[in-house]
């Protein structure tokens, strides 16, 4: 059989990556063995609706705070670019004390200080808001990358053309760093899905803390953290792809 | 076209053009040439209307180059070609007709195809700028300066990020547009293409106009400026 160079490519990469993933299992397998003498998922049948509503849960949560690590991240983005002193100086005193702060710490102040501060009460709210919070400043860093890619002489051409202000956002400026911005910010996603197992701290039903619970009912620990574990990468992992496929389809 | 710089200087950090003034009529295509630095770039992005001069006014046709009307008249090659990135060559052309000269699609569309097929470039119509040769991008960028009817049209060193073969791919295209009844006014180091293409030639040197004539004068440099520019370039 005859193979030209980029098919014995692929070939090559395809026996690779088997023999990769191949070697992961193995491990895991080899872990498994070594934990439990009769590992068993069937426990956890019954546990199954409390299982996808943790999934779901763990779902809405991560999107609801990407949005919101987006708007946050976005206006944190104009105030440093702002020609008012004092924004730019907040920015980068809230970003600096973000960025030296564990997630975990930061769930915990908000909520159990500093929502208690302005009467709230809601745990689960204040957590979430502290992982936008905690997303802002990476967001900020994304719109700051995208929006410097677009040179300085495309400006001017924009100018010389006569757009006007809103046509340059909407058909020139904005479409790039859409493109952009897009891998990064699937990357950022991804951190927020697994950061977002940190709110079982705040007994919030999501998919970690709904294993745990399911854990104490089945005593089957080793196969409940095999299970987390193997849910969140149906989470990511596709996530991660998706986001390479942008990148390759819409680099500019 | 008639050109008139009155005490023109303008600066950036340091002052890269000292008062110059400078009055020139009926001349069609006037190379602007220089070493690095000497203020050609400026100049030329000045008088496009562009950038605004520190100091000082250009007219270029009795048209002071800084009022709205003029920009609409004037056509600009960049160094590196500078097409929107996400836009195919075809759409770089039609977005500029349909949004700021009031183009409907079609219109847009037909007129875009008639400058590229002008710059050879038919096949390459649908393909996005990272998808074609630098030449090609450049040409590209030429005809979306030319689609817009201008009477002018500036080139700041259109070939200066291209290899030998694409700079005379690129120059030839030019060369084709003489008798297109534009104007234009360009920044090279491409000495060929300054006597092949220029009626007026004006050399800069530290922010001023050094020397200034018909393109013979590349042959004869007066200055000793020019003389060492010319043993440089060639």
């Amino acid at each position: 059989m005859d193979l030209n160079s980029t098919q014995k490519n692929k070939l090559n990469n395809i026996i690779s990556y088997t023999l990769a993933i191949l070697t992961v299992l193995a491990f895991m397998v080899f872990i498994v063995l070594r934990q439990a003498t009769d590992f068993s998922f069937a426990p956890y049948s019954e546990y199954t609706s409390l299982i996808s509503k943790g999934f779901l849960n763990t779902i809405i949560v991560s999107i609801i705070s990407l949005l919101g690590s987006l708007v946050l991240g976005f206006i944190l983005y104009l105030l440093s670019k702002s020609k008012i002193k004092y924004f730019n100086a907040i920015v980068d005193v809230f970003t600096e004390i973000i960025y030296g702060t564990p997630l975990l710490v930061l769930i915990i102040i908000s909520a159990f200080l500093i929502g208690p501060a302005f009467n709230t009460y809601n745990r689960i709210v204040m957590g979430t808001i502290a992982l936008i919070i905690y997303m802002s400043p990476y967001m900020k860093n994304v719109f700051k990358s995208a929006f410097s890619s677009i040179s300085e002489e495309q400006y001017m051409a924009m100018d010389l053309f006569g757009f006007t202000s809103y046509q340059k956002y909407r058909y020139i400026i904005i479409p790039q760093v859409i493109r952009i911005l897009m891998p990064p910010m699937m990357n950022n996603f991804s951190l927020i899905i697994k950061g977002s197992a940190l709110l079982n701290v705040l007994s919030f039903n999501e998919l970690y803390y709904n294993i745990l619970l399911a854990q104490y009912g089945s005593f089957a620990y080793v196969e409940g953290y095999i299970l987390m574990w193997v849910l969140y990468l149906i989470i990511t992992i596709p996530l991660s792809q998706f986001s390479k496929l942008v990148e390759r389809k819409w680099s500019l | 076209m008639k050109l008139e710089l009155k005490n023109l200087s303008h600066t950036y950090e340091v002052e890269v053009l000292h008062d110059l003034t400078f009055e020139l009529n009926k001349y069609k295509s006037i190379a602007i040439i220089g070493v690095s630095g000497s203020g050609k770039s400026t100049l030329i992005r000045i008088m496009s209307g562009m950038e605004k001069p520190t100091n000082g006014d250009v007219f270029i046709n009795e048209m002071n180059v800084n009022e709205e009307a003029y920009k609409k008249k004037v056509g600009f090659v960049f160094q590196n070609h500078n097409l929107f990135p996400h836009l195919s060559l075809l759409r770089n052309i039609t977005l500029v007709l349909e949004k700021t000269r009031g183009k409907t699609k079609v219109e847009a569309e037909a007129m875009a195809l008639k400058y590229l097929n002008l710059l050879h470039l038919h096949d390459q119509t649908h393909k996005l700028p990272k998808n074609v040769s630098g030449g090609q991008a450049q040409r590209a960028s030429i005809a979306r300066a030319l689609s817009i009817d201008p009477d002018i049209i500036f080139l700041d060193e259109p070939t200066s990020s291209l290899d030998p073969i694409l700079t005379h791919e690129v120059l030839t295209a030019v060369e084709e547009l003489r008798d297109s009844g534009k104007e234009f006014i360009f920044v090279t180091h491409v000495l060929s293409f300054v006597r092949d293409f220029a009626d007026y030639v004006i050399f800069m040197y530290d922010g001023k106009i050094y020397e200034h004539g018909l393109p013979v004068m590349l042959d004869e440099p007066k200055t000793n400026e020019l003389k060492e520019f010319m043993k440089k370039v060639r």
